[in-house]
């Protein structure tokens, strides 16, 4: 059988052959999450300090590596990471060691083409646009959007609803009432993949 | 039912394979002298018929790219270049400028890194005579044109762009749309020492092939 453009996974991920997804264990995918080609993760930044309970017996551990999951990336559900976006832990030195820390998002993020993300966390129904840079350590909240070329300064928190553009990035308005359908994904998630279901409207 | 084709599902706990396309290492195989301390990732691409030198304990990330299509490319002590970065670029016309000698008649090479540099993700540095000084971050997505001459301990913040020929005085941030001012910060030891924490972990989570390029 030909070979679609797309993996698709049995929870409903459909990841492009083309992207390059580094330390695939350290990534976690929620679900329907669409991954265009020429993205890259890297899931290989993964935290290195060791968590305050280290498993015990770990003689009978498993092949290699420690025993629970070491969580780099971590994607929720209807995301869409769209072509050439990177997605990167931030790093920084705590407790005088340099480490990675996670890079979640949350439900329903889409990620513009060409747009790099450092962030710590991300939120739920998030729109981030075109050739955006996402500082380290940012904190973007729930039903944000972040217009196309912003670049979000490091550490910089972004509360729910705002509209966010500019260099360095300043809120510029606020998500009006009736702008919160924009945000889902889910007809997006349909149109890509091996069997597209052309868009609508 | 699982599909016929082994999927690498990212959330099984079986055995994972990163999925990485291979890249294609087109274009003539450079002459290399990498310091035995370096970590060059496997998926690193380095292309160009003049010698790449990366020095002491400098790292360079999966998807980097050093080309010398225009001269020599040289990366300093304790360097870090993040993936997609790339090192000795064509310009936007898709030109290669070679360096002009400089007062001693030596040819300047294509790029030349300073020792402690961050080149941060997507970074184009272009090739032709071009410095960057020591201890300098160019940030994500920034453009050094070709032949310009940025000082030490810069920052350039991400998807900033210094013209071709510029010459950048020591301590300066570029920030916003080109606003330019002075870094006071008096900081640059405690960033050189945290660059050195950073490069220690980093060396752990980038399996190195240097025997790869040689």
């Amino acid at each position: 059988p030909p070979r679609g453009e797309y993996i698709e996974t049995d929870t409903g991920n459909k990841v492009a052959r083309k992207a390059t997804l580094v330390g695939t264990q350290n990534i976690m995918l929620g679900g329907k999450t669409v991954i265009q080609p020429d993205v890259m993760i890297r899931g290989d930044l993964a935290r290195t300090i060791p968590s305050s309970h280290s498993s015990a017996g770990g003689s009978a551990g498993g092949s290699g590596g420690p025993g629970g999951s070491n969580t780099a990336v971590a994607i929720g559900r209807y995301c869409f990471l769209s072509r050439g976006c990177c997605l990167r832990p931030p790093g920084r030195v705590y407790k005088g060691v340099f480490t990675h820390m996670p890079l979640r998002l949350g439900d329903h993020v889409y990620i513009g083409p060409g747009t790099v993300v450092q962030a710590a966390q991300i939120g739920n129904h998030v729109h981030i646009g075109a050739k955006v840079v996402i500082g380290e350590f940012a904190i973007i909240k729930d039903y944000v959007k972040v217009l196309d070329g912003s670049v979000v300064p490091p550490n910089m928190v972004i509360p729910s609803f705002s509209i966010v553009a500019g260099q360095p990035a300043r809120i510029i308005g606020e998500i009006p009432e009736g702008g919160i359908e924009a945000f889902e994904l889910r007809e997006l998630y349909k149109t890509v993949g091996n069997n597209p279901v052309p868009a609508t409207g | 039912m699982s599909s016929a084709t082994p999927s690498p599902d990212p959330r099984s706990h079986h055995k994972r394979h990163s999925i990485l396309p291979a890249v294609s290492q087109s274009g003539p195989k450079p002459p290399v002298q990498f310091s035995s301390s370096c970590t060059i990732a496997d998926s690193a691409l380095l292309t160009g018929p003049h010698t790449i030198i990366v020095s002491t304990e400098s790292v360079i990330h999966p998807r980097a790219r050093l080309e010398s299509l225009g001269g020599r490319v040289t990366v300093g002590r304790r360097c870090i270049v993040h993936e997609r970065a790339c090192l000795g670029a064509a310009d936007l016309q898709g030109r290669y400028h070679k360096g002009s000698p400089d007062k001693d008649g030596r040819s300047m090479g294509a790029v030349t890194l300073g020792d402690y540099v961050t080149v941060e993700v997507g970074a184009q540095v272009e090739s032709g005579g071009t410095v960057i000084g020591e201890g300098t971050t160019v940030g994500i997505g920034t453009r050094v044109g070709a032949g310009a001459v940025v000082g030490k301990h810069c920052t350039l913040t991400a998807n900033s762009t210094v013209a071709a020929g510029e010459v950048i005085p020591d301590y300066t941030v570029i920030y916003s749309n080109g606003l330019r001012r002075v870094d006071k910060r008096g900081v640059s030891d405690l960033k050189n020492k945290a660059q050195a924490r950073q490069i220690d972990v980093l060396r752990r989570l980038i399996p190195s092939n240097p025997a790869k390029f040689q």
